[in-house]
């Protein structure tokens, strides 16, 4: 399961704040996962599913983009 | 129409005030609370946001503690600010869920309140690409910054009434070498009181967010937070 940087309305882009969770965790859903921010508002951005996490990208400071893949959720 | 419920909390330090939006917020989530807006007066106090560098504090933390000047790291947007008396401060707790979800949107319209606020008091702020918050020229009017989390905000606003110029130089406001802090006060022949302005931004907030606002008093808080 591919976890997404989300829509949020009239935003282009996004600056990755801090992950809150670690690449190889078992995630459970709704676990706050990563903050993002944009026009000086910080987003939490929560796990839509149980699983490990993968393939994190994307260090904080790093921009991104709604619909931008910056992790992923292996099934266990 | 939507409804608001304005809960005036007075002069606080900031501490307490920053656990009670916790709460407050974490209630909203659940549905346990409706969409709220506090309004408050902070003891001085120095805040660093989610982007924000110590090195944008100035002053030593021995000057702080002789100021009685409290420093926080909070989970708000931005850099560092400085509340303190004279400054009115608005931190809603709105589930943006029935707001449009739009992030953009909703800083903007935090703008708008102050930006029309100040106008009603013959000040004509403006916006600065790419530098939220409210600006008279090169300085800085009123902040804003805010934290989101299951889509309900906490933090807010704040819009210089009558702020000691002095205590804003112990800070880099926003972490932007050269940008001072502007008062209300500074450009008005009549200074404004902090409670005339405050109820000049819950009018405009009202527009802003084309919502009703009733208020609530600090007992009925209790009862949500017990």
């Amino acid at each position: 399961m591919d976890i997404a940087i989300p829509e949020l309305g009239d935003v282009g882009q996004v600056r990755l704040v801090r992950w809150l969770a670690d690449e190889g965790q078992h995630i459970h859903e709704g676990q706050e996962l990563v903050e993002v921010e944009a026009d000086k508002a910080v987003f939490v951005i929560e796990a839509p599913g149980s699983g490990v996490l993968r393939a994190v990208s994307g260090a904080p400071g790093a921009s991104a983009r709604p619909g931008q893949v910056i992790a992923r959720l292996e099934a266990t | 129409m939507k409804a608001l419920v304005h809960i005036r909390l007075g002069r606080e330090r900031y501490g307490p005030t920053l656990d009670l939006q916790r709460r407050l917020r974490a209630l909203r989530a659940d549905g346990r609370v409706p969409d709220l807006l506090l309004s408050v007066e902070h003891e001085p106090v120095i805040t660093v946001g989610r982007q924000g560098a110590e090195e944008h504090i100035l002053a030593s933390r021995r000057v702080l503690q002789r100021l009685q000047i409290d420093v926080h790291a909070v989970e708000r947007g931005g850099d560092v600010t400085y509340h303190g008396p004279g400054q009115l401060v608005l931190y809603p707790i709105l589930d943006l869920r029935g707001w449009g979800r739009d992030l953009h949107r909703y800083i903007a319209n935090l703008e708008e309140v102050m930006l029309r606020t100040a106008a009603q008091f013959g000040v004509e702020a403006h916006r600065r690409p790419e530098l939220p918050g409210v600006w008279i020229g090169l300085q800085k009017l009123g902040s804003v910054g805010v934290h989101v989390r299951r889509w309900v905000t906490m933090h807010g606003l704040a819009l210089n009434v009558n702020l000691s110029p002095n205590l804003f130089s112990l800070i880099v406001p926003c972490g932007l070498h050269g940008v001072e802090a502007l008062s209300l006060a500074e450009l008005c022949d009549a200074p404004p009181e902090l409670a005339e302005v405050e109820a000049a931004a819950l009018r405009t907030m009202a527009q802003v967010f084309d919502v009703t606002v009733s208020t609530a008093s600090r007992e009925e808080l209790s009862r949500w937070v017990m």
